[in-house]
């Protein structure tokens, strides 16, 4: 990071995160401000240059009027309010996504809270009951403000430090830059909605494209994944290293090592991995991207320090977090339900379903639904009202059994929960995977399990935002 | 492509299309996880078609460079010879217009219809195609297969 600093909103902030900005012993990690948990943001407009290889300056929206926004730092089991104002010229709202919330706290406009009109704010107050890796974003307008740079991460931290020697947050994201250097002022077409999304051309890591990062010898970091991007998927590879996955969407799993390496990364997931710098002092290795056929990338470098190891051999500390407060679902008692996904281009009569292809209609190109969760769409913002899908008993087991019926990817995100990830086309899913944002390749099934414990109605939809849109959407009752 | 182009327009004098040797070279940008366009590059090839497929995520700024208007937009953009096919336009409508060179910008077949080239299906109906230029003006059928 070429200024740290410029990512955090306040200074109680910048104290509370300067010891993971340094090379710090372990002890340091997680030293706390006392202060109270008032946090103060604004969404506005703002102009970025993006560091590194990438060198234009932007026009963007931000909060705080910044991209990546500041990362937000809080306590868990503490409470917090985060009052957001809002100075762009259109109502917006603020999403926690992944915190187990009161729904009135979930940001949804329509659904959970009137939106926040131009010049007005709205205080948003929960206690993080999950330690984890969290991030925010706007729930009104959402292609276009989450396109625009409205995004930041939102770190609960866990009661005891983690011992590592940094905590690092990578805010993933791309833009569509014209030829011009200027942001692409649309933020997708009816093609691309009934396709991958909007996907851009120039991806940052926090507020740089391409940048170096330093590192030590020996050091043991923590790296906090985040995939804010509107449609792009990562599959990341740390070349020479051996990542260790410790938890996802925010909450811990058994610690493993992925296959091949390769850390996939779907839109709004994150991953906490626990690197052991191992490499060799004075030279550099390539941190790639390559989930896309032929299209593969160098997101960053990791640039060792000429100093000497900062150990010998790497952190003898444990890997594993500490757990959550999750409840277990009981799956021998739970509410089953099924959700089929459906839409999108190609794939012969998929998109029959969709109304139909009659020699000329695209799927969603007369501003309809290009998808539908078990035949039905909602889109836009989902303020229309809209019966939901299922109604669950508060307090009841629930399994959710997803088909991806598209021939395209689908990050399905539930709101107000996390679940326990089951199943992957009928094989069981290792390492005690939770999560809030599922990833389904094409014709993937996955079974997802959860106790239905948060009162409400909660969105699920997909985290491909012209997906969401376009009807990938719909409203889950619990009560 | 000036080379193709001068090729193609000394052979176009005597010779039909589909009776060249020399094949035709096609740039065919292409979202990476479609496979229809695969697909729709074996059957131009077939056709007497050399076809570079170049999988890109930036497609929608390719169309619009090409001049695509956004309502036509297809799954994938290719160029020939100076003009724009966008969609699974059908090899003959191809070659129509490498042999008349209306002063268009290209041609389109919005969607992606069972029974086009590369798609799966029988026809539900005629395939409209269409042409669109760059100043503007409304796209017209150019051909109906």
């Amino acid at each position: 990071m070429r200024n740290p600093a410029r990512t955090y909103m306040s200074r109680r902030s910048v104290l509370r995160a300067g010891a993971g900005l340094c090379l710090a012993a372990p002890a340091l990690i997680g030293a706390r401000a006392a202060a109270a948990q008032e946090i103060r943001l604004t969404a506005r407009p703002g102009r970025v240059t993006l560091n590194g290889a990438a060198r234009e300056t932007i026009d963007i929206w931000g909060y705080d009027g910044l991209a990546p926004g500041p990362v937000l730092r809080v306590r868990q089991g503490e409470p917090a309010t985060i009052q957001a104002r809002n100075q762009l010229d259109q109502d917006t709202t603020v999403h926690w996504h992944g915190i187990r919330l009161p729904n009135a706290m979930d940001g949804v406009p329509g659904l959970t809270q009137a939106p926040i009109r131009p010049g007005e704010s709205f205080t948003y107050a929960f206690t993080p009951p999950d330690a984890g890796t969290f991030w925010y974003h706007p729930h009104a307008n959402s292609l276009e403000q989450l396109g625009r740079g409205l995004a930041g991460a939102l770190i609960v931290e866990e009661r005891e430090p983690v011992a590592v020697d940094r905590d690092l947050v990578w805010m993933l994201r791309d833009w569509r830059i014209t030829p011009e250097g200027a942001l692409a002022p649309s933020f997708g077409g009816a093609m691309e909605a009934a396709m991958s999304g909007h996907i851009g051309n120039v991806v940052t890591l926090n507020e740089s494209a391409q940048a170096e990062q330093p590192v030590r010898a020996g050091e043991r970091i923590r790296l906090r994944l985040v995939n804010g991007a509107l449609a792009r998927i990562m599959s990341l590879r740390f070349e020479g290293h051996r990542p260790q996955v410790v938890a996802i969407d925010g909450q811990p799993c058994d610690p493993f090592e992925p296959a091949g390496g390769r850390l996939l990364l779907g839109p709004a997931m994150r991953l906490d991995v626990l690197l052991d710098m191992q490499g060799e002092p004075g030279r550099s290795y390539d941190v790639i991207d390559d989930f896309y056929d032929k299209l593969s990338y160098t997101l960053t470098r990791l640039v060792y320090g000429a100093e000497a190891p900062v150990r010998a051999h790497p952190l003898d500390a444990p890997l594993a977090l500490p757990r959550n407060p999750v409840p277990e679902p009981d799956l021998a008692d739970a509410d089953r339900r099924q959700i089929a996904v459906t839409g999108g281009m190609m794939g012969g009569g998929m998109m029959m379903g969709m109304g139909g292809m009659n020699g000329m209609a695209t799927p969603g190109m007369d501003g309809g639904a290009a998808w539908a969760i078990n035949g039905s769409s909602m889109t836009g913002d989902g303020q229309e009202p809209m019966a939901p899908l299922f109604a669950f008993k508060r307090g009841r087991s629930v399994v959710l059994a997803i088909t991806n019926q598209t021939a395209w990817w689908h990050p399905m995100h539930l709101h107000g929960h996390s679940f326990r990830v089951l199943s992957r086309n009928g094989a069981a899913v290792p390492h005690r995977q939770w999560a809030d944002t599922v990833l389904l390749a094409p014709k993937d099934g996955v079974e997802c399990a959860f106790v239905a414990d948060n009162p409400g109605d909660w969105m699920l939809h997909c985290h491909v935002m012209n997906h969401q849109a376009s009807g990938l959407m719909g409203v889950v009752k619990v009560a | 492509m000036k080379k193709y182009r001068a090729v193609a327009i000394a052979l176009l004098a005597s010779t039909p299309l589909q009776a060249l040797a020399a094949p035709i070279h096609a740039i065919l940008y292409k979202n990476p996880q479609c496979s229809c366009c695969e697909l729709y590059a074996d059957y131009l090839r077939a056709n007497g078609f050399d076809v570079e497929l170049v999988p890109t995520n930036d497609l929608a700024q390719i169309s619009a460079k090409a001049g695509t208007p956004s309502q036509l937009e297809g799954c994938h953009t290719m160029l020939v010879d100076g003009y724009a096919f966008d969609g699974l336009v059908p090899v003959d409508v191809v070659k129509k217009v490498l042999a008349e060179r209306p002063a268009i910008a290209g041609v389109a077949l919005p969607g992606m219809p069972t029974g086009a080239p590369g798609m799966p299906g029988v026809k539900s109906g005629p395939l409209k195609i269409y042409a669109f230029t760059k100043d503007g003006a409304p796209p017209s059928v150019y051909a109906v297969e």
